[in-house]
């Protein structure tokens, strides 16, 4: 999957050049965005985002942004692939760790990650001397947030569920950072491209996602993300009444559930007979039937602006396996 | 060698430079570089003693709220974990015995996850926890010591032998609990793997004086201590009163021990090594072995912390590993060393 990302990140690049030139005009688009308020009338009339601006984040934190962030430190690589398509990449300090490598120049940048008791905190001394005025982030991490805060370091925690929520979520990435023209024009573009996915799938079918293998199977519930994008490419998962975000399932349901398309990320596995050898699995109608499709997790883990392009990918695989 | 003696001087001094400058080098270095210079300058800013060196905010706010309650942090913990392995070997007069092998990090860190998994983590702005820390490794070495104890008497082998089956049976208990926790698995882990980072001044506020005030009564234990050494009977016969000072010393060592996991989570080899191998350099008199223990359990861990911290910074190793794999080598040399003395004695 490697090398689709330079394809990728063209039409990454086509998008951003597209969200630049529009910039100038009123977008048309929906305006998903608009859970935040913002000092002066940031309705979008004037064209320039206002500071202060308040949101309220999803910590549940009201947070004030007092001026135009001119140094962001983003920790998930989510968040920074979504400062960059919102043109702000050079205005990141730091990212979390070597993970956040999309687009290229994320990697030139000092990562703050790695800390804490399981090395997925961010190193607090490394967030300080970088004095970001904006720490952009997704759930989880309450403690160290709690002390990023205590050090007066204006922590933001947006954490999309779903596609709409993720589109709810640059949009308001776009009001935090002074960007909301832009996140309009993105999610705009977004919104195009889900719908057009959306119309091309042919009939709904039934699919299975493996999220890892490690002696036992797990996948993903209802309430996750992933299983979102799944619907939204045209397949119904066969986890739907699954208790938890991500339960182990059992190969001998699996067989039962009989999905007609198995999904798996590049890294869990990556050969049709590396899963067909696993005990139990020959009988799964899909792996016997060779209906096996391997993902790129990035496109579909990341809630981020290249989701669309893993919704593409499902819609793809979908469709033009087996049968 | 005299407590008085020249060498011992020597050592103690050499001992308090040490840990001077463990403690600088550890101020000064981290993913933040922060000259002593500025560090004092800024210190005498804070305490009104000279005008504000011209520094970023940045590097004022990591002094003072990362860095310095870090290496403070580390001082009590190396201290109280140093004092406690002092206390429990001379108990046992035994050189295997630290707080961890005698069951009471682990009672303490199983006090702690008890209450992250009833959902008080939050409890009194997280001193909750540390309570149950503190509770869990005082009521496991009583606990212990009830086992080892037959009527007036305390046997010293039932007594190990008790603290090693009830820290498994703990750890079992640990791993059961643990199947049970969801999103709490992080904060549990802390408490199995140790360490120091950004635990703030709270921490310090909080067990630094339980330590100091640990340390004072271990002090206060020194005669004893030493008396006990020649053997039960015969302490008793110089007017020790063997069973209460069994008492005192299992008190104090579960008081220290447990305000250093309450706040550090498990942190191993240091109330093993550091009393050993001072008791390599200065002998097994108390009055002179504490104060060099007291000095050298500072510096060990203010320098496996910062090991932790720097060695692959931005990243930490767990500072328990640090501990572990500095400690373990070490003190299996110096092991192997003194069993070639003494057989070359022999």
């Amino acid at each position: 999957m490697r090398t689709t990302r330079s394809t990728l990140g063209t039409a990454l690049l086509c998008l951003l050049l597209l969200a630049a030139a529009c910039g100038q005009d009123e977008p048309a688009a929906s305006t998903r965005g608009a859970t935040a308020s913002s000092g002066a009338g940031a309705t979008g009339t004037t064209g320039v985002a206002e500071f202060p601006v308040t949101v309220t984040d999803d910590d549940g934190f009201e947070v004030t942004i007092p001026e135009e962030p001119q140094r962001i430190v983003t920790f998930a690589p989510s968040m920074t692939e979504i400062v960059f398509a919102l043109g702000l990449g050079d205005r990141l300090v730091g990212v979390s760790g070597s993970f956040d490598d999309f687009p290229a120049q994320a990697q030139e940048i000092e990562q703050v990650g790695g800390a804490g008791e399981f090395g997925v905190d961010p190193n607090l001394e490394n967030v300080l001397a970088l004095e970001p005025d904006l720490f952009l982030t997704i759930a989880g991490g309450d403690p160290w947030k709690e002390q990023l805060r205590d050090l007066d370091i204006t922590v933001v925690t947006f954490n999309a569920t779903d596609f709409d929520d993720l589109l709810d979520d640059i949009g308001r990435v776009g009001v935090v950072t002074g960007a909301a023209e832009g996140a309009e024009v993105l999610v705009a573009e977004m919104v195009a491209q889900a719908d057009e996915i959306a119309a091309a799938v042919p009939a709904r079918t039934t699919c299975f996602f493996e999220v890892y293998f490690a002696h036992s199977l797990t996948t993903v519930g209802p309430n996750t993300f992933i299983y979102d994008l799944l619907e939204r490419a045209g397949c119904d998962p066969v986890t739907a009444d699954a208790a938890s975000d991500y339960p182990e399932w059992s190969v001998d349901e699996l067989v039962a559930d009989a999905p007609a398309v198995y999904l798996v990320t590049a890294e869990s596995a990556n050969s049709l007979e590396q899963i067909a050898r696993r005990p139990g699995f020959a009988g799964i109608e899909a792996v016997a039937n060779g209906n096996v499709v391997f993902l790129d997790s990035d496109l579909v883990t990341r809630p981020g602006p290249r989701v669309v392009q893993g919704l593409a990918m499902i819609s793809a695989a979908l469709f033009t396996t087996g049968d | 060698m005299r407590p008085g003696g020249r060498r011992y001087r020597t050592v103690i001094a050499v001992l308090a430079a040490l840990l001077l400058a463990s403690v600088l080098i550890a101020i000064a270095a981290g993913s933040v570089q922060i000259s002593p210079g500025t560090t004092v300058r800024l210190v005498a800013w804070k305490l009104g003693l000279a005008e504000r060196p011209d520094v970023p905010v940045s590097t004022e706010v990591i002094l003072f709220q990362l860095r310095l309650p870090r290496v403070v942090l580390a001082v009590v913990v190396g201290l109280a974990l140093a004092i406690a392995g002092t206390l429990f070997q001379g108990l046992f007069r035994n050189p295997l015995a630290d707080p961890a092998i005698v069951g009471v990090s682990s009672g303490a860190a199983l006090g702690a996850i008890a209450v992250i998994i009833a959902g008080g983590g939050g409890l009194l702005g997280g001193l909750g926890v540390s309570l149950a820390a503190f509770v869990g490794g005082m009521v496991t070495a009583f606990f212990v010591y009830r086992i080892a104890r037959v009527g007036p008497a305390v046997n010293v082998a039932t007594l190990l032998l008790a603290g090693i089956a009830v820290a498994a049976v703990i750890s079992a208990v640990m791993s059961v609990v643990m199947s049970f926790a969801g999103e709490e698995i992080r904060s549990i882990y802390f408490w199995l793997l140790g360490g120091l980072s950004a635990r703030g001044w709270t921490a310090v506020e909080v067990v630094g004086p339980l330590i100091l005030l640990g340390t004072a009564g271990a002090v206060l234990l020194i005669r004893d201590l030493n008396l006990v050494s020649l053997g039960e009977e015969r302490a008793a016969q110089l007017g020790v009163d063997v069973d209460r000072f069994k008492w005192q010393a299992v008190a104090l060592g579960a008081l220290l021990a447990g305000a250093a996991v309450s706040v550090s989570g498990v942190i191993g080899f240091v109330g093993l090594m550091t009393p050993h191998v001072m008791r390599l350099i200065v002998g097994s008199d108390h009055r002179r072995l504490l104060p060099a223990v007291l000095l050298a359990g500072p510096t060990f861990l203010v320098l496996a912390d910062l090991v932790s911290r720097v060695a692959i910074a931005p990243q930490e190793l767990p500072l328990g590993a640090v501990t572990a794999l500095v400690g373990g080598p070490f003190f299996l040399f110096l092991l192997r060393r003194e069993r070639r003395r003494a057989s070359a004695r022999a």
